[in-house]
């Protein structure tokens, strides 16, 4: 066993060499053509990748896919994909994604991978169906969010109420000026807000600062609430919403240590009105924060050049899904708030979408089996 | 309920925790002292209960109600391990972590009941952030361990094994954790992997426990491979507490 052992070194020193050489490729690539453009890797290059990928798993076993599938080969890989991200994580405003060494050795990663699957599956049985969710999932994860994303591309679309809109104007890092027309028209029927109660507080006007100072204490502005604020008991005796018009509050405020007694009416205003605050005395006021939104919501119908049509709701965390398109709520016209006539989309256009979600579904599925199976061998 | 009542709730479960520790090692008859750390676990549960009903949606939103439930789960997970295993010493761990992380919610509460903004009303926020908590919790034990393993390695090598069984299952729920933030993330801003800061550290995070599983099936020398583990947890807490101070994360759409 003493010659495997040497065998076994010297073929990890071979590894170290070759993802060295790479690594210093990499540099020199950076050095001379800078960052990689990942553009490059849009339709059909990925395409072509992953056909010259899975031709792996057809070869016959032998030297070269038992060397490429090596297990000390994926912890050096493991390694150096730790301290380049060690890198991204502790530089700030790094473009280490994208940096050649990175995609080097991604790219490494996946062949790596691809290899070890390669010689499971010849010996497939039940036993090695763990190993290949991990594996086979994180695989097609990677190549989705790695090679597959060049495909992605997103929009930002702004939609009137009762109008239909089809130009969007791109978003995200190259994105280009204007707008542009998209193969998806979206029509808004209505738009929506569900807001959290506005809150009251005693502000110091000197300051700004809300009392206690340094432990502010906001009350939610709903009838009939009660609170001691430093030395005054602050009561809502009722709450008004109207259309167009801001919340207003009808607030009683008195203090623990005289009669003093104060009334009136406090609102935080809007786009229509101005705000209001009640007077304490010189110093002090009680006043309203904005109501924080609760939910937002769009009524749309969505048609696609192929003369399909979808109609639904799209909120925050509950996109459309048309064909390779999401369509997200994004924003509303804040300044109206409630009374926003228009809302904004973005709509994200990602064919990789569904393979990283199989690998996704097949990673959760092998980390399942981590717990069943254990560590202990 | 809120977290006025913390205090009492905190120390009634902590004192059946201990009371229960010592019962284990002072008694012969084990189950009395398994009854009193159940009895504890129930307590504190019964307080992250009324905290959610209380607030109207599930405290896992600042650093402070995070940091309730680790106090929780590293209970959970050292007695379940205890059960299994029957070491003592890694209930009594268990205890200190928890009591040091009550007493920082005590201390220094970072929990301010804020309005959930509208992209953390997800299906998915729960599960997310729990299993990440609970991972958390066996990893940090894994740690533990792997320090006790590191002690003996010269006589033995009887505690390896429930290492690499508390890496696994530690690892397990990290890639779950991982995974369904990646499908809410795409479900919330459309894209399930930005490299936001936060993401790049689970990102590292989660490498250097891969680093470790498979440094192990090749069979490297234990002495070194052991010292993977508390570097990895180092890495670890940046992730969960650290990143928000780093100058590259700046701007996280993370909040804790
Ligand atoms: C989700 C991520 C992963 C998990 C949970 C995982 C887990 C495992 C486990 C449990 C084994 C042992 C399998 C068995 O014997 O049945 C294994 C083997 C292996 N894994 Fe992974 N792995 C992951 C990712 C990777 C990656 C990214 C690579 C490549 C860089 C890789 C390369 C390998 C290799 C080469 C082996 C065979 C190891 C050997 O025999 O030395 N794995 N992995």
């Amino acid at each position: 066993m003493v010659g495997e052992g040497k065998r076994k070194r010297t073929i990890a020193i071979e590894e170290a060499v070759v993802t060295t050489a790479v690594v210093i490729a990499g540099l020199a690539l950076q050095f001379t053509l800078g960052s990689f453009d990942k553009a490059f890797l849009a339709f059909p290059v990925n395409i072509i990748a992953l056909a010259a990928l899975a031709t792996l798993l057809f070869i016959k076993k032998g030297k070269l896919l038992t060397r490429l599938s090596s297990g000390s080969l994926s912890v050096i890989l493991l390694t150096l994909v730790l301290l380049i991200t060690l890198y991204m994580g502790l530089v700030p405003g790094n473009k280490t994604k994208i940096s050649w060494p990175f995609v080097l050795i991604y790219l490494m990663t996946l062949i790596n991978l691809t290899a070890v699957i390669s010689l499971h599956l010849k010996e497939f049985s039940g036993k090695r169906i763990p190993f290949l969710l991990n594996h086979l999932g994180v695989l097609i994860l990677l190549f989705a969010a790695g090679l597959g994303s060049a495909d992605k591309s997103r929009y930002f679309m702004r939609v009137n109420e009762g109008a239909v809109e089809w130009r969007a104007e791109q978003s995200g890092a190259n994105a280009q000026d204007g707008l542009k027309e998209l193969p998806v028209a979206i029509s808004l029927k209505n738009f929506e807000i569900d807001e959290y109660p506005p809150k009251l507080a005693i502000i110091e006007r000197s300051t700004g600062e809300a009392l206690p100072k340094g432990r502010a204490l906001f009350i939610p502005a709903q009838e009939s609430n009660l609170a001691i604020i430093d030395r005054w008991s602050v009561r809502v005796d009722s709450i008004k919403y109207l259309p167009r018009y801001a919340p207003a509050a009808f607030v009683t405020v008195e203090s623990l240590h005289n009669s003093d007694t104060m009334r009136g009416w406090v609102s935080c205003g809007n786009h229509f009105q101005r705000h209001k605050t009640l007077d304490i005395n010189d110093n002090l006021c009680v006043a309203m924060t904005f109501p924080e939104p609760k939910s937002y919501s769009s009524d749309v119908i969505v048609y696609t050049q192929s003369g399909k049509q979808r109609s639904g709701t799209i909120k925050v965390n509950s996109p459309l899904t048309v064909g390779s398109w999401k369509i997200y709520q994004h924003s509303y016209d804040t300044q109206m708030g409630r009374d926003s006539l228009w809302s904004r989309f973005e709509l994200v256009y990602d064919p990789w979408f569904i393979p990283a979600l199989i690998g996704i579904i097949m990673m959760i599925a092998g980390a399942i089996s981590l717990f069943w199976k254990g560590g202990a061998r | 309920m809120n977290w006025s009542n913390f205090i009492y709730f905190a120390f009634a479960s902590l004192t059946l925790w201990i009371v229960g520790l010592i019962l284990l090692y002072r008694i012969k008859s084990l189950s009395v002292g398994k009854i009193f750390i159940f009895a504890g676990i129930l307590l504190f549960s019964v307080f992250i209960a009324g905290l959610w009903i209380g607030q109207g949606h599930p405290p896992l939103r600042t650093i402070g109600e995070t940091r309730l439930w680790y106090s929780l789960f590293i209970i959970i997970v050292g007695f379940f391990t205890y059960l299994h295993w029957e070491y003592k010493w890694l209930m009594g761990y268990s205890i200190l972590v928890s009591a040091v992380f009550i007493f920082v919610n005590l201390l220094k509460p970072e929990i301010h009941t804020t309005n959930l903004m509208p992209a953390l009303r997800s299906i998915w926020f729960v599960p997310h952030v729990t299993v990440y908590i609970l991972s958390y919790a066996m990893l940090g034990a894994a740690t533990i361990a792997a320090f006790a393993a590191m002690r003996e390695l010269r006589s033995n090598t009887r505690l390896i094994p429930l290492v690499d069984n508390l890496v696994y299952i530690g690892f397990g729920f990290l890639m779950m954790g991982m995974l369904m933030g990646a499908i809410w993330a795409k479900e919330a801003w459309g894209d399930y992997w930005s490299w936001d800061p936060k993401e790049v550290w689970a990102f590292i995070t989660a490498t250097a426990y891969l680093i470790y599983i498979h440094s192990r099936l090749r069979g490297y020398p234990l002495k070194y491979n052991l010292w993977l583990l508390p570097v990895a947890f180092i890495l670890l807490m940046i992730t969960w507490i650290g990143v928000n101070y780093l100058p590259a994360a700046q701007g996280s759409i993370h909040i804790y």
